[in-house]
């Protein structure tokens, strides 16, 4: 029997449009899995459908190998976190983490005594055990979201599903609760799936990223997977910046037209001599400001401009050039997709060398 | 030249800046006398009048059999309308807010039907359907059961007035709130009743209460409905608004004005209670946000 969260051809229909359309996917227990994806990507829609807040138009859902589908939100016993915390704004933090025990039925409700032990060690858990008397008002954002994790974890579910938990914090806040939720997760093992539009958040905290497009999933795997080997165009530019380039550009693929060849900013080389397969460009743009150096850059032979990458040290040894500098640029890893289909579903058609790239330019 | 515009300019706006109080004032001033004219005096009248023959008489109209009868009459009426139209309400405006469904609007354009037509004309329409020559009248004298210039029909006639008080006041709350701690209810466990006690009820509890005090005041003060309704049968089908009608037309005049001053304190009672309720919400609000 297979353990974890099993979707068999999961379709939601909104009106005429399928917001989430035949998604098979496996989450073994215990695994800490990002759902990935655009807004309108349907993975709200995916993970609410999870939690039971949505119902199936088609396929099943299976906890633990059993069929859950047509279970309410009640009997899946999930723990939920929403963007908007959705905290009670009428009741005091310890009521907030209480609430979950306190409308068990009364075969099962701890007592009094039990309820305020474990409301504190969940507190403490989220380190807010300060607040048990304030009202949601009176904390901030991030506060305000570990006190939701903490109210969902109260009544210890099996699984964990977040709607873009971080989505509503500022930069900084949203940096340490990734690190803090991912602790949390290493310490209680339950099996996580959380919602995001951050691919640098995904690729940062989750052990399975699943990403998704248009209703559908383009990709599962670890995170070097997908950012590494990229299943296909929509993958490879969802998961970082990248250069584009179409049609006459890339000269030795059979079916111009659809191709679409894709470099990374950082993969390209930069030098102040030509090289063998370089091409001279003038910089444009730089913008100096971290570990890396970002910069918009020219080619002097078609007039596109793209985007390099290259770390401080490296910079340094190209004379920390500034606009209006020549360099000479390498374009020796362009990765060609061909679109199959118009949901920008692609394929892999070959690995472009530098070689049949500047036997172009 | 434009020296002499500049200067005209200049002097405009520092006329318009002197102007500024007087007309504050005499907005102020003519909004207050409209408002004493047509609000406290008349206010100020019915209890002098309802005074002018002594406490003594006051009070024995007020305690006088057929004057008790219709406070009694009023009060049953209030008691059956205001409970159910609350439910109902609360029922209308759950179903609006929470769910997507076809002919909402038209629902929505309804409720408010009873504000958009003349009292008169929904009593009408209740001696039509249930007086003895109307749709349902055999049926109901074959029963023998009685609805109109009866107590049933007096009821039936303020529940339509009522209704849209309650649905009114909640919909707009209800909408705002959204329905995400409603679902983090239910993701922690919760049964429906315990989802709706412990998270809806509390967040609407204000704006219910204000729907319910107005919708109270309407179901003991409601005339024109009654009226065509009632019989006007003293003792019997007559709530405290038509009783007030008949001592005046009786040229009972401090009879019918103690009476009335019921009336009026029930207004005023009602406007404390609503800022009160008003005053909670504003709090609640700001301590919210």
């Amino acid at each position: 029997m297979e353990m974890g969260i099993t979707l068999n051809g999961v379709t939601k229909v909104f009106g005429a449009q399928a917001a989430v359309q035949d998604i098979n996917l496996e989450i073994p227990t215990g695994d800490f899995v990002a759902l990935l994806g655009p807004s309108g990507s349907g993975k709200t829609t995916l993970l609410r459908m999870i939690a039971g807040l949505e119902g199936l138009d088609k396929g099943k859902i299976f906890f633990n190998g059993v069929d859950y589908s047509a279970k309410t939100v009640k009997e899946r016993k999930v723990g939920f976190v929403f963007q908007h915390y959705a905290l009670f704004k009428h009741m005091t933090i310890f009521e907030n983490v209480a609430f979950g025990l306190k409308v068990k039925p009364r075969k099962w409700r701890p007592s009094k005594k039990e309820i305020r032990e474990k409301v504190f060690e969940l507190l403490r858990l989220v380190q807010l055990e300060h607040v048990a008397d304030r009202y949601p008002s009176q904390l901030s954002g991030g506060q305000r979201q570990r006190i939701a994790l903490a109210r969902a974890l109260a009544v210890e579910p099996e699984v964990l599903l977040l709607d873009e938990p971080f989505g509503a914090l500022d930069a900084k806040v949203r940096q340490e609760l990734r690190h803090w939720l991912r602790d949390i997760h290493q310490k209680l093992n339950i099996t996580t799936v959380f919602v995001t539009h951050d691919q640098e958040e995904a690729l940062e905290m989750a052990d399975t990223v699943v990403v998704m497009n248009h209703g559908r999933i383009e990709q599962i795997g670890s995170p070097q997977e997908v950012y590494e080997k990229p299943a296909n165009a929509f993958v490879y530019s969802f998961l970082g910046r990248v250069n584009e380039f179409r049609g006459a550009a890339l000269l030795n693929v059979s079916d111009k037209e659809e191709a679409v060849g894709y470099i990374r900013p950082h993969e390209i080389l930069l030098s102040k001599i030509p090289k063998r397969y370089s091409v001279a460009a003038e910089v444009s743009h730089v913008h100096a400001v971290g570990s890396t150096v970002r910069a918009v850059l020219r080619r002097l032979d078609t007039n596109d401009f793209f985007e390099v990458e290259v770390a401080l040290d490296l910079y340094r040894t190209l004379d920390q050039f500034t606009k209006g500098a020549l360099l000479y640029a390498e374009f020796t890893n362009i990765i060609v997709f061909k679109e199959k289909e118009k949901l920008g579903r692609s394929m892999i058609v070959e690995k472009v060398t530098g070689e049949a790239f500047s036997a172009l330019s | 030249m434009e020296t002499s515009n500049l200067v005209e300019v200049t002097s405009t706006r520092v006329r318009n800046f002197m102007l500024a109080p007087i007309r504050k004032w005499l907005l102020i001033g003519v909004a207050l006398s409209f408002l004493g004219i047509f609000i406290f005096i008349p206010l100020l009248a019915v209890f002098s009048e309802a005074l002018k023959k002594g406490i003594g008489l006051y009070f024995a109209a007020i305690i006088e059999p057929d004057a008790l009868a219709a406070i009694k009459l009023t009060l049953l009426t209030a008691l059956i309308a205001v409970p159910v139209n609350t439910l109902f309400g609360v029922i209308a405006a759950w179903g609006i807010t929470k769910f997507n469904f076809k002919g909402k609007n038209m629902l929505i354009t309804l409720i408010d039907l009873p504000f958009a037509v003349s009292p008169v004309i929904a009593g009408l329409v209740f001696v039509l359907l249930f007086g003895t020559s109307g749709v349902l009248g055999p049926l109901l004298e074959a029963n023998n059961m009685k609805i109109i210039f009866a107590v049933p029909g007096i009821v039936i006639a303020t529940l339509f007035i009522t209704f849209p008080f309650v649905v009114r006041e909640l919909i707009p709350i209800m909408q705002e709130q959204g329905s995400e701690e409603e679902q983090a209810a239910l993701t922690l466990g919760a049964s429906s009743w315990q989802m709706f006690f412990r998270v809806t009820l509390p967040n609407i509890k204000w704006g219910l209460l204000y729907g319910i005090i107005l919708c109270n005041a309407r179901a003991m003060g409601e005339f024109g409905a009654v009226s065509v309704v009632s019989g006007h049968i003293r003792g019997l089908t007559n709530t405290v608004p038509l009783h007030v009608e008949i001592l005046y037309n009786e040229y009972n005049f401090a009879a019918a004005f103690a009476v009335a001053s019921l009336l009026a304190l029930l207004a005023i009672v009602t406007l404390v209670f609503k800022s009160i309720v008003e005053w909670k919400t504003k709090r609640n609000d700001h301590g919210e946000r």
